[in-house]
């Protein structure tokens, strides 16, 4: 155990550990719209930038990334100066700038009193902000089935050369998660769209309720070791079935002297 | 001290406070959790079964998560999800053959019992102690 002072408090963290995690379980209200527990962090968005200094360092300070930024022994943290803020403010201009009808970036937005952008609006603007943790979620799950194509002002996520993604299997990781619902997708009956392919969801054989796509289950059958059969049943299903099982054990087990 | 948590069908009248206890005690920003606990017929006249996760060893939801946001907890005995690390792929409420994961949507999380951190709601409400968490001698 280390000890860090953030905001003037003293707070224990483990020697290491980013910093934006001390932060998140101090409550502290930091906006950080790249980072994932599931994946590394990744420093795209700049939005959880606050600024640091130690006693030895003679009154010098500097600005980091908290997601990426391990923390040590007698770290001195602010997160709420007037520069951080004017900081966050000039980042979420820019992002209205690049996403003017995003409900997710105009709310954040208006939280730190930006409420219209001071640059030009791109011409044809969508919700990405490229912060890439659709991609890097896709990759952790093993499916890499998308990727941020072109550069500059034409860069987008979308799966290769646009076409219906080969190696997506529609488990929705990368829509779920995405921090400004850019990713769409549609499910209709036992058919599940996204990025331009459809899926058949595998169905409860007892409700026909819809569960998992085919793609994915199969996935988890070949590489994970999950017998074909679990997919059969939802967990509603299970839970009535296990029910039965256990009952026939337990009116048994109370026959049968013991 | 190790324990266990023991579930006794027979003793089980169906009445639905452990799935009340399980609620309120995940209840999570002014929202009441989903009970990961059901009392459920037995398929014999009055018998109830409470369904809840067995903790099993080398589980299908472990198995089936492939971000790893499920951990072994070795002070209770419970695998516990992360709700930071899940991404609600759904695998694992689709692979556990007991169906003891499961979706809140309220709370927009995938769960499963935690053993509530080691003093399980559900045990210490239980009118008639069909369910039981208790000391194990080692
Ligand atoms: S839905 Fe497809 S693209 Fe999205 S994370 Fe899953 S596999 Fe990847
Ligand atoms: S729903 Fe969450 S815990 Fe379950 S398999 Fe997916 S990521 Fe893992
Ligand atoms: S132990 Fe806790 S989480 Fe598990 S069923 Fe009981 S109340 Fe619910
Ligand atoms: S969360 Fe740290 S840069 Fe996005």
């Amino acid at each position: 155990m280390i000890t860090v002072t953030i905001n003037g408090k003293l707070v224990r963290a483990k020697e290491g550990e980013m910093l934006l995690a001390v932060l998140r379980r101090e409550k502290i209200d930091i906006p950080a719209l790249c980072h994932h527990e599931a994946v590394e962090p990744y420093g795209a968005c700049r939005l959880c930038m606050v600024e640091i200094t130690r006693k030895e360092w003679d009154g010098w300070k500097n600005m980091v990334t908290s997601c990426l930024y391990p923390v040590a022994d007698g770290l001195i943290i602010q997160t709420h100066t007037t520069d951080l803020i004017e900081l966050r403010k000039t980042i979420l201009d820019l992002y209205l700038a690049r996403c003017p009808n995003t409900p997710e970036i105009q709310d954040l937005a208006a939280q730190y009193g930006v409420n219209q952008t001071s640059y030009e609006q791109v011409a044809d603007p969508n919700d990405c902000i490229l912060c890439g943790l659709c991609t890097r979620i896709c990759d952790r799950m093993g499916f890499s089935a998308i990727s941020a194509v072109n550069r500059g002002h034409g860069r987008e996520i979308a799966p290769p050369l646009k076409n219906a993604p080969p190696d997506c299997v529609g488990c929705l990781a990368c829509a779920l998660n995405c921090p400004t619902n850019y990713i769409k997708f549609k499910d209709i009956g036992y058919t599940r769209e996204i990025w331009g392919r459809k899926f058949e969801l595998l169905r409860d054989a007892k409700t026909g309720q819809p569960t998992i796509t085919k793609e994915f289950a199969e996935y988890l059958s070949k590489h994970r070791n999950i017998p074909q059969d679990y997919f059969e049943l939802n967990d509603e299903s299970h839970r009535k079935e296990t029910a039965l099982n256990l009952g026939k054990i337990a009116i048994w087990s109370r026959e049968v002297p013991q | 001290m190790k324990s266990r948590f023991i579930v006794t069908p027979i003793l089980c009248t169906g009445c639905r406070t452990c799935e009340l206890a399980c609620s309120f005690t995940h209840a999570k920003d002014g929202k009441v959790g989903r009970s990961r606990i059901y009392p459920l017929a037995g398929g014999f006249k009055d018998l109830y079964v409470p369904v809840v996760c067995l903790q099993c060893e080398d589980p299908a939801c472990v198995k089936s998560c492939l971000v790893d946001a499920i951990h072994f907890n070795e002070n209770t005995g419970a695998y516990e999800i992360n709700p930071e690390i899940c991404v609600r792929c759904m695998a694992c409420v689709a692979a556990c053959p007991f169906g003891c994961s499961l979706f809140d949507p309220q709370q927009n999380l995938v769960i499963k019992c935690d053993l509530c951190g080691g003093d399980p709601a559900c045990a210490h409400f239980c009118p008639t102690k069909a369910l039981t968490y208790k000391p194990i001698a080692v």
